[in-house]
């Protein structure tokens, strides 16, 4: 298959946002050893090459469909874009530090076009109702000046998703609620009519994408706990009875 | 340039809304047009030949413009030259339409400026920020700029 490489070279060179960008240890698919790459995330796109100044890209991995895992069998602060398929594939590397390590993670975890098509979707939906709360009249404590507020411009996306106005059910459980340095979040109002997902053309598509939305609340949850956990006591490591 | 072939390859199977069997032409002088099925997912235009499970290409639908050349063709163009074009020939206008719309909204950068301007209206008349329930008010790729390319680097340079 034929990828227009001076498309994406474009694409990596010109001024639109850089996610993230930074050296990285890749592993090589072949020999297993690791070469320190600059890495720039643009849009659902890693591109990789030796040095910043290079024109010459060495590749790009498409972030579509694939899990963002931490990955330490090597020994260092791994990760690995792992894309699930009739051919299971993993990219492995390496940060050089925890900070550095998380952030990556963050941004790759964002970084799909199914994603940002969901977040899109939900935006979509709560923008329209607090334009109708506002124009019935009801009082907010934020901006009551309404001007004529400009059109946004009609976001759709070519997937079944939009067309056939899934709703996604109001504001995922906060997860990480259960961390008490957190204030409690502010849920949204709940709309006057019951909100389901209605099945759009591909029921599996959206699902995978839901799974993977709330999925990554839990991810993070979950690694938050993992390093905030107290090491267990010693005393378990005793006898509960003593037989002697 | 390497690229993960085999799940771009998967990617083109994944089910799509705009799939048609287009007449279409390369950019090139000598290019003729050829009957391919055209397919887009995510961000990016793949072509087949008919009844071929793997497409021939794809094109990343990002930095391109998208033209409606005559009612039954339209054009997507890259880079600064406005004249090296991909030509797609319709069976009507309203796929044709429909077509143009569909490549323009797919784009990534369009739809992060919706997602921008979503955010940043629901926050103006709410005082809230919308992509906090989320935890990812912070990403960079969600920030509001100016325009100009910024980036998040890593201190570190390993």
């Amino acid at each position: 298959m034929k990828l227009h490489k001076k498309i994406l070279t474009h694409y990596q060179s010109c001024t639109s946002p850089v996610d993230k960008e930074g050296y990285l240890s890749k592993k090589k698919q072949r020999n297993g050893s690791y070469h320190r790459r600059w890495s720039v995330l643009k849009a659902n796109l890693l591109f990789y090459q030796e040095r910043p100044a290079d024109r010459h890209l060495l590749g790009v991995i498409v972030l579509e469909g694939c899990d963002v895992r931490r990955a330490d069998a090597d020994g260092r602060f791994g990760f690995c874009l792992l894309f699930q398929g009739p051919e299971p594939k993993s990219y492995q590397f390496a940060a050089g530090d925890e900070v550095t390590l998380e952030s990556w993670l963050r941004a790759l975890r964002s970084a799909s076009h199914s994603y940002l098509s969901l977040l899109l979707q939900n935006l979509h939906i709560q923008y329209q109702e607090v334009k109708q709360h506002q124009g019935s009249g009801d009082s907010s404590p934020s901006n009551l000046n309404l001007g004529p507020a400009p059109s946004p411009p009609p976001p759709s996306s070519s997937s079944g998703l939009w067309s056939s106005s899934v709703i996604i059910k109001k504001s995922p459980k906060p997860w990480h609620k259960w961390n008490t340095h957190v204030t409690p979040l502010n849920v949204p109002t709940v709309p006057s009519y019951a909100e389901w997902p209605l099945v759009g053309s591909n029921p599996q598509e959206e699902f995978r994408v839901l799974h993977e939305l709330y999925g990554q609340e839990i991810k993070k949850a979950r690694e938050r706990w993992l390093t905030s956990r107290q090491p267990p006591e010693e005393n378990i490591q005793e006898d509960l009875i003593d037989l002697t | 340039m390497r690229f993960n072939e085999k799940e771009m390859v998967h990617l083109s199977r994944q089910p799509s809304e705009m799939v048609a069997e287009l007449g279409m032409r390369g950019p090139k002088k000598g290019d003729v047009v050829k009957r391919r099925l055209v397919k887009l997912v995510v961000n990016f235009l793949f072509y087949f030949k008919t009844d071929e499970e793997e497409p021939v290409g794809a094109l990343l639908l990002e930095q391109c413009r998208v033209e409606k050349e005559d009612n039954l063709t339209f054009s997507v163009a890259f880079l600064e030259d406005a004249e090296r074009k991909y030509l797609f020939e319709c069976d009507s206008e309203e796929q044709c339409e429909k077509w143009i719309d569909s490549i323009i909204k797919a784009s990534y950068e369009f739809m992060r400026r919706n997602l921008i301007f979503y955010r940043t209206e629901i926050h103006r008349l709410t005082g809230k920020d919308p992509l906090e329930q989320y935890g990812i008010s912070d990403e960079a790729r969600f920030q509001v700029t100016n325009g100009l390319q910024h980036s998040s680097r890593d201190a570190s340079s390993m």
